[in-house]
């Protein structure tokens, strides 16, 4: 029996480790264990219950849910039974959710709970493929009278008759899976334009997998965390690949979105992957709550982020350390870095990982000196995830690390990355000129631009289509000037202009809480965030921001002018992807007029 | 609410509402003094239905309230809630029965967390003796067991588990009021008695407790009656209505009656804005 697709790997695993720990929910306060057989039997009611509704193969499931257990089940159930996982992210509007689900031509969709539902049922009627809608919690939607809805209960137990009458089915389903079959499709955000339905086969997943896995080696007991939106490549990955891949980890699902921080530090996972912004606000958080804490606290802090700054640069560049340093650093460890690492819920980490954009390199040495392991990954969905990782001890800062076993680059006369692996994907779904773009001879063409340091380190630069050139000719990435203002816990997004003129400027969104707070320490009165953003003493104190900055640029690349927007930049509006992205060219039409002033 | 839950809802029978009167209340009289507050109000509330009651401020709404669970004694009527009469009950004995409600003004102990508020709405569940509390043992420890399990239900259906061991005292406003409704319904009433729950929110919380209210009536079938000043969220959601005012019930019936009902729009907006 081979194990060339998920599904078979989750078969294979259930027979392996049965009753061993798989999943695990928060639910009405108490942390519930889901062993692999369990996980593998809802997942196979699923899937037959699917096929009691009238589901065929090569049919696609939209799910639209946050991240639970029925998630997994869903999305493996669909694929043992030879259909294809679409993914929508929860925070989506209901019109891209009706993008999404009529592009892919979903006859079924997952949902997590009435909110979601409602947004599903208000575009069913541009959506005359929709079969069934199926219904995670049913709270609130007892009283919708619409043949549509049917619980996924109901769908497990249409399921398991099925099982009774046919025993054998779902074991031949699986085993007529094939590696090359898509099982999953994945809309990337785009900042730009339509999001694309990136095609993922079962032989993407594992291979991707499997080069991770030989970079940065997770074992049979590691748990995680799942939180990240899992219709994303890189959530997916820790959630269900790595875990099916390696067998043995355990997959750890928070109460609610709001708990998640208090979860993760109920759990203490082994594995933690986030994207920069989390390990940002991590950062921020503690540097907030020292400014309340207590003078004695603030010393202490200070004064020991000073020495394991100071030590773990030592050590990063090979550096002998005295017995002293060691002491120190134990010193240090067990009355700094050890409480602030259990007050993240991040002691127990061995793997850490950072990726989806840069992380400012303030963040990454804060947490290095608290001797918590961030590695730096680079990947696309259209690699299914990883190309490449800080491996071992071979941590670099501003690189994503040497590529992953397994992926070959290549780099354009413009600086274009090309990449080759297994994980490449299968195209874009009822889109060739888009897929003939992306994809020539095997290789992915990634739209990013980078250079390989001498010692083999891959260093991105920028989007290629985000590159600035200034009206004096010059090539400057907007993205690591934006990195430096948001390693400030003042500034939430930055967005340098200048493509074409004389000088730049920027954008500037500010961190309202934290900004808030700094007011309220200065008496400064405000009533919204549209007036605490307008307040001279805002201006001020994000000039003295920009100042900083620019010390760290050379001329051309600094920041002449700026302007604060006065309102949040929202997902809803189109400023951000799903993944909190901010789609430039839509920032830049909207501000135009606020942008042109300042090139007046 | 999404308009589309509107419609899915109006496409519906009302199943679970019968026609049976599960609160008749009549000829109420109430005077502090030479003040008369109510005036001989009669009504009835079916079972599982939500039944709201609106009026100006000072017309005697949360007055009828402090009746029903015991806190006002009246001078005249009956209230009879599922063939016993309410009137000689103490309030103890009238939440027994399966009577919750929430206050106007917040009324949680502010210095408890909002598990232990939510815990406390099951002290009427609570039978085990001195003893075996004093030492936490026995009957006790299975008691608060199943009581921890059923305040966590509550926890989970209004979706406050991020706050769950927060003190009262420091949530805003709006959270406050929702821990309230979840110690009402931790007495797993019969009927809930909701004085202004949307009073003081924003669109956003409003909507949501809108929400949960509708919940409650869908998914545990309780009987809700409602004092609220906004009036969309009355027209919206209420089966039937009645206004007060001056301490006399002026009209009664359904929604749409009520909002073209002549008394109703002079007691709200005054004679001269009817021309």
């Amino acid at each position: 029996m081979e194990n060339d697709t998920l599904p078979k790997l989750l078969r294979t695993s259930a027979r392996r480790f049965g009753n061993k720990i798989a999943l695990r929910e928060k639910d009405l306060g108490i942390w519930q264990n889901i062993t692999w057989q369990d996980y593998f039997e809802r997942s196979k009611y699923f899937g037959l219950g699917l096929l009691r509704l009238g589901f065929q193969k090569k049919d696609k499931v939209s799910i639209l849910s946050e991240n639970n257990p029925e998630w997994l089940y869903g999305d493996l159930g669909t694929q043992a039974v030879g259909g294809i996982v679409v993914g929508i992210y929860p925070t989506n509007v209901a019109s891209q959710v009706e993008y999404i689900m009529s592009h892919s031509q979903s006859k079924f969709v997952v949902v997590g709970d009435q909110e979601q539902t409602d947004k599903v049922l208000e575009v069913r009627d541009n959506l005359p493929e929709l079969k069934k809608i199926i219904v995670i919690d049913m709270k609130g939607l007892r009283k919708y009278r619409t043949s549509l809805i049917i619980s996924f209960d109901e769908v497990m137990e249409l399921g398991k008759e099925l099982d009774k009458r046919e025993p054998g089915l779902f074991e031949k389903l699986v085993d007529e899976t094939v590696p090359d079959d898509v099982a999953l499709m994945v809309y990337t955000s785009g900042t730009t334009g339509k999001p694309k339905g990136a095609m993922i086969s079962h032989r993407n997943a594992i291979a991707s997998a499997k080069n991770f896995l030989a970079a940065t080696p997770l074992k049979e007991n590691d748990s995680i965390v799942s939180y990240l939106p899992l219709c994303h490549v890189a959530e997916r990955s820790f959630s269900v690949f790595y875990p099916l891949v390696v067998g043995g980890i355990t997959v750890n699902f928070a109460e609610s979105i709001n708990t998640v921080q208090e979860n993760i530090r109920e759990i203490a996972p082994t594995v933690f992957f986030a994207v920069p912004r989390i390990w940002e606000k991590m950062q921020s958080s503690h540097v907030m709550r020292m400014r309340d804490a207590t003078w004695l606290k603030r010393v202490v802090d200070r004064w020991c982020l000073k020495k394991e700054r100071y030590i773990w640069e030592k050590e990063a560049k090979r550096e002998k350390i005295s017995l002293f340093l060691r002491f120190l650093k134990f010193f240090c460890h067990v009355i700094h870095a050890y409480p602030l690492q259990k007050h993240f819920g991040l002691n127990k980490v061995i793997y850490a990982y950072a990726g989806g954009a840069p992380t400012p390199p303030e963040v990454f040495i804060f947490f290095w000196s608290l001797g918590i392991p961030i590695r730096n990954l680079y990947g696309s969905t259209e690699c299914t995830g990883i190309c490449s990782v800080h491996q071992g001890d071979d941590i670099r800062l501003g690189t994503t690390g040497p590529l992953a076993p397994g992926v070959e680059l290549k780099i354009a006369p413009d600086g274009e990355l090309i990449f080759k692996t297994e994980g490449v994907f299968q195209g874009y779904y009822r889109d060739p000129e888009a897929t003939a773009k992306a994809i020539k001879d095997g290789w992915y063409y990634s739209g990013d631009v980078g250079e390989l340091t001498e010692d083999g380190h891959l260093k991105i630069t920028d989007r290629k289509k985000d590159i600035i050139i200034t009206s004096g000719g010059k090539n400057i990435s907007p993205q690591e000037i934006e990195n430096e203002f948001k390693a400030s816990p003042y500034i939430k997004d930055a967005v340098v202009i200048g493509d074409g003129r004389k000088y730049l400027t920027a954008l500037i969104l500010i961190e309202y809480d934290n900004v808030g707070k700094w007011a309220e320490d200065k008496h400064i009165a405000y009533t919204t965030f549209k007036d605490l953003s307008q307040k001279p003493e805002v201006f001020e104190l994000v000039s003295e921001i920009t100042k900083e900055v620019n010390k760290k640029f050379a001329r051309v690349e600094t920041i002449k002018k700026f302007t604060i927007l006065d309102k949040e930049l929202d997902q809803d509006d189109d400023e951000l992807t799903a993944t909190q992205k901010v789609r430039r060219k839509i920032v830049e039409e909207k501000y135009k007029t606020l942008i042109d002033k300042m090139y007046r | 609410m999404s308009s589309t839950t509107r419609e899915e809802r109006d496409g519906c029978p009302e199943g679970e509402v019968s026609s049976e009167h599960q609160l008749v209340v009549d000829g109420l009289t109430l005077s502090f003094g030479g003040i008369r507050v109510l005036d001989n109000v009669g009504f009835y509330v079916n079972r599982g239905e939500i039944f709201s009651i609106i009026g100006p401020n000072g017309a005697g709404k949360t007055s009828i309230f402090n009746c029903l669970s015991g806190h006002y004694v009246p001078q005249k009527g009956s209230m009879v809630f599922e063939e016993r009469e309410l009137l000689h009950l103490s309030p103890s004995k009238r939440a027994a029965l399966g009577m919750a409600r929430t206050f106007q003004n917040i009324e949680l102990f502010r210095n408890m967390t909002v598990l232990d508020n939510i815990m406390l709405g099951r002290h009427r569940f609570l039978k085990s003796g001195v003893f075996s509390g004093g030492y936490f043992w026995g009957k006790t420890i299975r008691e608060e067991i199943d009581n921890r399990l059923e305040a966590e239900r509550i926890i989970d259906f209004l979706e406050i588990e991020s706050i769950r061991k927060k003190t009262v005292g420091e949530l805003p406003y709006g959270l406050q009021k929702r821990v309230e409704l979840g110690r009402a319904l931790a007495m797993a009433p019969k009927i809930l008695l909701l004085d202004e729950p949307a009073a003081g929110m924003n669109l956003e919380e409003t909507e949501d407790i809108v929400r949960f209210i509708l919940d409650i009536n869908e998914e545990f079938g309780t009987t809700i009656v409602l004092i609220e000043h906004d009036l969309r969220v009355v027209m919206d959601i209420s089966s039937r209505i009645i206004c007060i005012d001056f301490g006399e019930k002026i009209a009664e019936g359904l929604p749409e009656e009520i909002q073209s009902d002549a008394k109703v729009i002079e007691a709200y907006f005054g004679e001269e804005m009817r021309s």
